[in-house]
């Protein structure tokens, strides 16, 4: 095999020549050789040092680069499977350049997928300190809804939604209650279902709040919306399906919300008011929802919902219970008016029937830090309304403002003067902390 | 009771007249064609090429949810305090930093937005993102978008158009 060598100057000598007899001559041939050589390569020996560093280098740099591609594609291999219908899957029409890209984006892809069914939780909460001069009453510091709004993306289409709430009652105990526990589907902007338990879609109020006071403007819910367990009037909570969407009707942007559901206990007044898991009756509750956004006035929402149910209390004929509902809300983030009027309808078997309207209204305007808010309300049941004999008359006007400590934290001083029927008026005072974390 | 009824309708009405009416007049205005544009995103294989403003701010809202194709939206935002994003804030949503953040949360807890925006850090993952995730959209400065994404119109213009309307400056207003 002949072997070339390679010598700095660019001249290649076969290995045989240095096997050529060593006489006086030859010797000095070579010599004045090597020596002519040496000039010459003493001439050029600094460009071709650079020469060699720079194949070195390149060397190097190739070494590292196969290294990193090695790296990358043994974490692709490792990578597993995307989850089916996951948002981070390569594009199905990829672009004449992604082919390059892909590889170096698996990885990132991948890392997005696995947090999307991890639990997110944010919390919400509020501490009282409340005083009214209604006989009886003390004044104390009370601590509200400590509230866990835990959701989680399980895949593209589905989500879980919950709202885990620690509330003390008035003997003072905490409990814990599930107030919403939802399985979302979005199927489209047009459809969207959700099983499990969910704030009924009477009126805005009630869907826009949900537990947290301090998405609220004022201290707490006006009476018509008070839950359940405050001595709530509506069917604040409900446990079956609710269909959701907007209609294709352009710049008009209806919307509507369907529910079926098992409705609110009435078999005694000692029932747990939403029935989890047994209903009382085979009639499920109804509630139809409509209502518009337009486009050209951002904030406006206006529309209406009729709710239909069958109680059946003990030992009482059966009562048909139907609430209309309007609202014509106009919210931004420096402006709210709501604007809200029911009517609940009680109709015992063979007796009369029992109308009770109720509305509210509330502005407020922000002004830097501070957001000054008015509402009044009222709620008129007869004393011999079947279902809330107690409610009675209610009206009066609430005063406050709301200071914006932090972009999460939030104090309120809240006035309300409420008359009755029959009764003295109470005049309130509550002063709020409310926060999210 | 009924005359309380009316006389609140016709309060609600004219206290709206007047929320509703100056309004009217922001419009997206002409800016001038030097500024720096932000070009609105999408991945390639989305067929969508033109978005109007009313669409957009929908989308960026997350009122919107779903492509035409039924594909879910996938937001993508830049973090805050970077002008892309100002600008986005100011021209797209009509808010600042603290009510992007309510909205947002507000949104998540009644059920009406599925999905939080994403938010990165620069032009450069923006674009990784909206590459590999076939429903994302998002933006950047136009100079930053290259052939791995699509650029959609906006009312029909490009981030080139003089008429074009996102622009990193503060719109001229009337």
């Amino acid at each position: 095999m002949q072997v070339r060598t390679l010598l700095p100057f660019g001249v290649h000598i076969a290995p045989n020549l240095f096997c050529i007899t060593f006489n006086k001559w030859s010797f000095s041939l070579l010599l004045a050789m090597v020596v002519n050589s040496a000039a010459v390569w003493a001439q050029q020996s600094n460009g071709a040092d650079a020469d060699k560093q720079t194949i070195q280098m390149l060397l190097q740099r190739i070494d590292k680069l196969e290294s990193q591609v090695a790296r990358l594609n043994a974490a692709v291999q490792q990578t597993p499977p995307a989850a089916p219908a996951s948002e981070a899957q390569p594009s199905p029409a990829p672009s004449a350049t992604q082919p390059e890209m892909e590889s170096e984006m698996q990885p990132e892809a991948a890392a997005v997928d696995f947090s999307k069914t991890l639990l997110r939780i944010r919390g919400f909460a509020d501490i009282d300190l409340h005083g009214d001069n209604r006989k009886g009453n003390t004044t104390s510091f009370t601590l509200g809804q400590l509230n866990l709004f835990v959701t989680s993306d399980i895949s593209e289409k589905f989500k879980f939604l919950s709202e885990i709430v620690f509330e003390a009652g008035r003997d003072n105990a905490f409990g814990v209650d599930l107030e919403r526990y939802l399985l979302l589907y979005s199927h489209s902007d047009y459809f969207n279902l959700a099983i499990g338990r969910y704030h009924t879609a009477i009126g805005y109020y009630n869907t826009a709040y949900h537990h947290s006071t301090w998405l609220q403007t004022a201290t707490g819910r006006p009476f018509l919306f008070l839950f359940e367990d405050q001595g709530g009037i509506l069917p604040i909570h409900n446990v079956g399906v609710s269909a959701s969407g907007s209609i294709p009707t352009g710049l008009l942007g209806l919307h509507y919300v369907a529910e079926v559901g098992n409705g609110r206990a009435s078999r005694s007044p000692q029932s747990e008011a939403v029935q989890n898991v047994v209903d009382e009756n085979n009639h499920k509750a109804i509630n139809l929802a409509l209502f518009a956004r337009p486009e050209h006035a951002r904030g406006l929402q206006v529309g209406f919902s009729v709710y239909r149910d069958l109680l059946t209390p003990a030992n009482a004929p059966t009562i048909g219970e139907t609430i209309f509902a309007t609202h014509a809300v106009f919210v931004r983030p420096t402006f709210e008016w709501l604007n809200e009027f029911l009517v609940i309808r009680h109709a015992p078997m063979g007796s009369r029937v029992f109308d009770t309207p109720g509305f509210y209204t509330q502005v407020s305007k922000l002004f830097g830090s501070y957001r000054p808010y008015f509402r009044y309300q009222y709620v008129n049941a007869s004393n011999s309304e079947p279902v809330f004999p107690q409610v009675g008359l209610q009206q009066g006007p609430s005063v406050g403002v709301r200071y914006n400590a932090s972009e999460f934290v939030a104090f309120k001083l809240q006035y309300d003067y409420t008359a009755f029927r029959r009764q003295a008026a109470v005049n309130g005072l509550t002063l709020q902390a409310g926060f999210t974390f | 009771m009924m005359q309380r009824f009316a006389g609140l309708v016709v309060l609600i009405v004219a206290v709206l007249w007047l929320e509703l009416w100056p309004d009217r007049a922001i419009a997206f205005a002409a800016p001038p064609a030097s500024e720096d544009s932000i070009a609105i995103i999408v991945n390639q294989s989305n067929a969508v090429e033109n978005l109007s403003a009313a669409e957009l701010r929908k989308i960026f809202l997350g009122e919107r949810s779903h492509w035409p194709n039924g594909r879910r939206i996938t937001l993508v935002m830049l973090a805050s305090g970077q002008p892309e994003r100002k600008a986005v804030l100011r021209d797209i949503y009509h808010m600042n930093e603290s009510e992007f953040n309510n909205h947002f949360i507000q949104g998540l807890f009644t059920g009406e937005v599925f999905v939080s925006p994403k938010a990165l850090a620069n032009a450069g993952e923006v674009r990784k993102f909206v590459f590999n995730v076939p429903g994302a959209i998002g933006y950047l400065r136009a100079s930053d978008a290259d052939a791995s994404v699509k650029v959609v119109r906006v009312d029909g213009h490009l981030p080139e158009d003089k008429e074009y309307s996102l622009r990193i400056q503060a719109r001229s207003t009337k």
